[in-house]
């Protein structure tokens, strides 16, 4: 019987399906408990207990937020473009899924190993600025518009770094495929040959998630709540989880690219590739608790006039290394 | 090469603030878990009034006078009525309605009181569903207290 | 000064005052007719506008200025009569900047009409209420004055759009309305609305006897109360000549210290809660706790505190309460540096705050602003040290300054004010003397002797000025107060023209301003 599906299916097709429902299920219980974890690294950095009411050290609060935020009215706006409206929340969440299908977990874990990989995700990882503009654009409010397209502009302004930075590691590695870029670290880790391009793809990565010290476009003391204003109850809470669903993907891209992937001794790749990934994640919460924020335009000059040449001159300097060692 | 000196401060002052909350992150909380744990109360701490017993402990030392009633700037003594009882001198309080909704615990009835009835309770957290809950009658009070002991 | 007075301007009645009785120096009677010329005179002399306030005795309104130097003490108090009957005074708001507002707080309050002023408009109260509140006799608003009072609806201009800056915001510490007209990113203007929780303070002042009133200022405002608390008690004591015994002097001059660096702290915490580092707050909560268990270990309460009396203190303090304060100053010198690393020399903190909201030296003097936003400017105007009451005559301390008048500034003289504080606590603490903390003889029943009397006392904030008008019964008959936030706020639509609205919210959140006092 299943070799019969086997042979019409076709088997790597069936590693697809069963590949997507580990990231699915990955992602979903990953993003829950990011919320938890953001809640009790906020609560230890501020020297205060956060989330220890429901269930064993506040286990089950984002159980009880989801229940919240499921009981809120849906309300959607008079005037909204509802094609646009409905679909930009769901739209975030299609680049994370699609960078992970390409993501090394262990040495022969992973569900697609595109030999252009890294292409990929920094292609997919594109559209998830479009969402952002969908959302503004739909919600019909001009503050929204506003915060929309200030992170456009973000996005954009921060893209730059990140590519130049991630071809420096391509020109190391000689392969743009995720898979040889781990397996070109199994000696040394690209950080430590690359440390300046580690720096500017952090940040880069920062930038892009919309976090602080980079988050004015959606700060809350700021006069508009950005792109997601008009959004309540569930669909809020859907902006939320994607949030934490691109913290996600960019450290496991930045530990494939920098860190090793799933290299290292005595433990299983996978336990090392989860340990390097939560770690940044909590550098990144650490980030938020830690810095006030950049005004927007000291954050776009910052990309543009630091960032930028910085990482075109590791870039020459990698290049013009490589071709005389 | 002032701007490399400039970025090179600027992430060394990043790096100091992340030392200082990473230090705290694995600092004890400072927080007292309220209230599961609870703190002790400072004696000199203003609760609503309460009275206070005279040397005959069947009576409060309240005369009646009115005096606390007439100061109180936001009116929140509502009624204060007393009888003389045989053999006393002054008159015995029976009835002493304080409304702590209006109360802002600035010590006047405290301080004007002729023969100093009144005192702060260490009461830090009265409960009650509605705003009649918190008009008491401190002459009940002052009978529960005494029932206890 | 007296006879410059006197040969410039004639047909005006010029007396002097006794400072220690009356807290100002002279006492000038002008007239309607040549109000502008005297303050055109106490402008090129170099005087500020201290206080605007007006009182309603039967048969006439008197219209009180104050005026006072930056550079030497000597306190000015000009009054012009005007006739109860629809009262008319020229405006002045041309010359000092900061008379704008009051005279729109005056015409209001007493229905005085100011000839040439530009907008008098409502400012703490609202359509609906038909007489001035503030009179003794109930005298009804005519409907030209309704007319006048009442807002215009702005109207949208072109490629410019209004937007409500609170009431509800978490910047706006307390309940502010700015309507900003915004082009693009940047700010056209921005115009405060006021009024939103405004309780009459004033008026209950009149219906309360002096000792009623005690739980009152410090409901103005909640964060600097034992500041007002002594503005209050210090004020009705000059006006009844009581003596204050140096015990109490000292203790009130240390838990007024400890009062301040709590407010600096919360005001901290909340300007980098606007500019979105969020933990520093949790930091300076955990050092202003220990001040508040300290002040609770004497006075009771943890935020509005109802502790000095007319001639002292309500309790004396004990050995408790020393030896806990002098553990708190060593703590908080430790802590010290730690808010230097997390926040001071944080690059992306500089870059926000450096070269912002540049309040220039020459406006300082138009606008009457005090406290940390004068001193930002390089001006070392503290009313501690130049009519130095309680204890601070014997202190010996510096007053921190700034140089350009930018949001840093403003941001490292509190800091180095919370330093100038611990000081001062030490100092006082090693001198506290024995004896009684209550002056003797004080009756029960005030009754002040006929007569006025200003007092003026350093909060966080800037200068506070308390004026009480006293006719020998046990009620104040007029009792003003003169609050810095009003007049720090009168500088934020000057400074945040033409700039971001990240940057309006930051200069917003340097200029501390604490809105229940402004509205009383």
């Amino acid at each position: 019987m299943i070799e019969q599906v086997i042979n019409i299916v076709g088997m790597a097709n069936i590693r697809v399906i069963i590949g997507l429902t580990g990231i699915l299920t990955l992602i979903t219980v990953s993003t829950l408990l990011l919320t938890w974890a953001e809640r009790k690294v906020a609560g230890h950095m501020q020297r205060r207990i956060a989330a220890k009411e429901v269930g064993p050290f506040g286990l089950l609060q984002p159980i009880a937020d989801a229940i919240k935020l499921i009981g809120k009215e849906l309300l959607t706006p008079a005037d909204v473009e509802k094609p646009l409206y409905f679909l930009g929340p769901i739209l975030i969440f299609v680049p994370v899924l699609v960078s992970f299908v390409v993501i090394p977990f262990d040495a022969r874990l992973q569900v697609m190993d595109v030999n252009v990989g890294i292409l990929v995700i920094l292609a997919f990882s594109s559209l998830s600025v479009l969402s952002i503009l969908i959302s503004g654009w739909g919600s019909n409010n001009k503050y929204s518009l506003i915060g929309a397209v200030r992170s456009v502009a973000q996005n954009i302004a921060y893209e730059i770094p990140l590519l130049l930075s991630v071809l420096a590691v391509v020109f190391m590695s000689n392969s743009l495929s995720m898979n040889d870029i781990v397996e070109a670290q199994k000696g040394l880790w690209y950080v430590f040959l690359q440390p300046i391009a580690f720096i500017i793809f952090f940040i880069a990565c920062v930038a892009e998630t919309n976090r602080t010290p980079f988050d004015l476009p959606e700060g809350e003391s700021e006069l508009v709540a950005g792109f997601h204003t008009e959004y309540s109850g569930m669909r809020f809470a859907l902006f939320f989880l994607a949030e934490y669903t691109n913290i996600v993907i960019v450290s496991a891209v930045a530990t494939t690219l920098f860190l090793g992937g799933y290299n290292g001794p005595i433990l299983p790749g996978i336990v090392w590739f989860f340990l390097k990934t939560y770690f940044l994640v909590f550098v990144i919460m650490w980030f938020r608790w830690t810095f006030p924020r950049v005004r927007f335009d000291q954050l776009l000059n910052f990309s543009w006039k630091i960032l930028m040449p910085l990482s075109f001159l590791n870039l020459i300097a990698t290049g013009a290394l490589l071709k005389l060692l | 090469m002032k701007l490399i000196i400039e970025i090179i401060t600027g992430a060394i002052s990043l790096l100091a603030g992340m030392w200082i909350t990473i230090k705290a992150f694995f600092s004890p909380v400072v927080t007292v878990q309220y209230p599961r744990q609870v703190i002790d109360i400072t004696p000199m701490f203003r609760g609503h009034t309460k009275l206070l017993a005279d040397e005959n402990p069947d009576r409060t030392r309240c005369i009646a006078c009115g005096i606390c009633e007439r100061n109180c700037p936001s009116n929140a003594i509502k009624k204060v009525e007393g009888e003389k009882r045989e053999g006393e001198k002054k008159k015995t309080a029976t009835a002493y309605i304080l409304d702590f909704t209006a109360c802002s615990q600035c010590g006047i009835c405290v301080e004007t009181c002729p023969v100093g009835a009144l005192a702060f309770s260490a009461d830090y957290n009265p409960v009650g569903l509605k705003r009649s809950d918190f008009c008491w009658d401190l002459v009940k009070e002052f009978e529960k207290r005494r029932a206890v002991i | 000064m007296l006879e410059d007075i006197k040969s410039e301007i004639t047909d005006i009645n010029v007396a002097e005052a006794s400072y220690p009785e009356r807290g100002y120096h002279l006492a000038i009677e002008a007239r309607k007719e040549n109000l502008l010329r005297v303050i055109k005179f106490f402008d090129d002399k170099g005087f500020y506008l201290e206080d605007l306030c007006c009182v309603d005795y039967a048969d006439y309104l008197e219209l009180v200025y104050f005026f006072n130097n930056h550079t030497e003490l000597f306190r000015i108090k000009t009054t012009i009569k005007l006739t109860p009957d629809k009262p008319s005074a020229p405006t002045i708001s041309n010359i000092y900047t900061m008379a704008h507002w009051y005279e729109r707080e005056i015409h209001e309050f007493f229905g005085v009409y100011f000839e040439n002023h530009p907008n008098l408009t409502y400012l703490f109260l609202h359509d609906g209420i038909d007489s001035y509140p503030l009179r003794k006799n109930r005298v009804p608003v005519s409907e030209d004055d309704k007319r006048l009072l009442s807002f215009p609806i702005p109207h949208e201009e072109e490629d410019t759009f209004s937007v409500n800056l609170g009431p509800q915001h978490p910047s706006t510490h307390g309940v502010l309305r700015v309507i900003l007209k915004l082009d693009g990113e940047y700010i056209l203007s921005a115009d405060p609305v006021l009024g939103y929780l405004h309780r009459m303070h004033e008026k209950m002042a009149e219906n309360r006897s002096y000792a009623q009133f005690l739980p009152n200022p410090a409901r103005m405002d909640y964060l600097a109360s034992l500041n007002f608390n002594l503005a209050h008690v210090a004020a009705v004591e000059r006006l009844c000549a009581i003596a204050v015994p140096e015990r109490a002097q000292y203790v009130r001059t240390i838990t007024c210290e400890l009062n301040r660096i709590a407010s600096h702290i919360f005001w901290l915490g909340a300007f980098l809660g606007d500019l979105g580092g969020l933990t520093p707050f949790l930091y300076g909560f955990d050092d202003r706790e220990n001040i508040l268990d300290i002040l609770e270990g004497i006075t009771g309460s943890r935020l509005t505190y109802c502790y000095f009396r007319f001639g002292g203190l309500y309790n004396d303090v004990d050995d408790n309460f020393m030896d806990a304060t002098r553990a708190f100053v060593k703590r908080m010198w430790k802590r010290l540096p730690m808010y230097e690393k997390l926040v001071t020399k944080n690059v992306i903190f500089i870059n926000r705050v450096e070269d912002v909201g540049i309040l220039e030296r020459d406006k300082v003097r138009r606008f009457g602003c005090s406290g940390p936003v004068i001193r930002g400017t390089g001006m070392p105007f503290d009313m501690r040290k130049v009519e130095p009451y309680a204890a601070y005559g014997d202190m010996d301390f510096e007053i921190p300054v700034g140089e350009n008048g930018d949001i840093l500034d403003r941001y490292m003289v509190r800091m180095r004010e919370i330093e100038t504080s611990l000081r001062i606590i030490s100092a006082a603490l090693e001198k506290l003397p024995a004896g009684p903390f209550n002056a003797e003889k004080v009756p029960k029943k005030l009754k002040p002797p006929k007569g006025d009397a200003y007092h003026v006392v350093e909060s966080p904030r800037g200068q506070l000025g308390v004026y009480i008008v006293s006719d020998e019964s046990d009620t104040p008959y007029r009792m003003r107060w003169r609050v810095p936030s009003y007049s720090n706020l009168m500088t934020f639509p000057h400074l945040a023209q033409g700039t971001l609205i990240a940057d309006a919210i930051a200069i917003l959140g340097s200029l501390d301003l604490i809105i229940p006092e402004i509205d009383r």
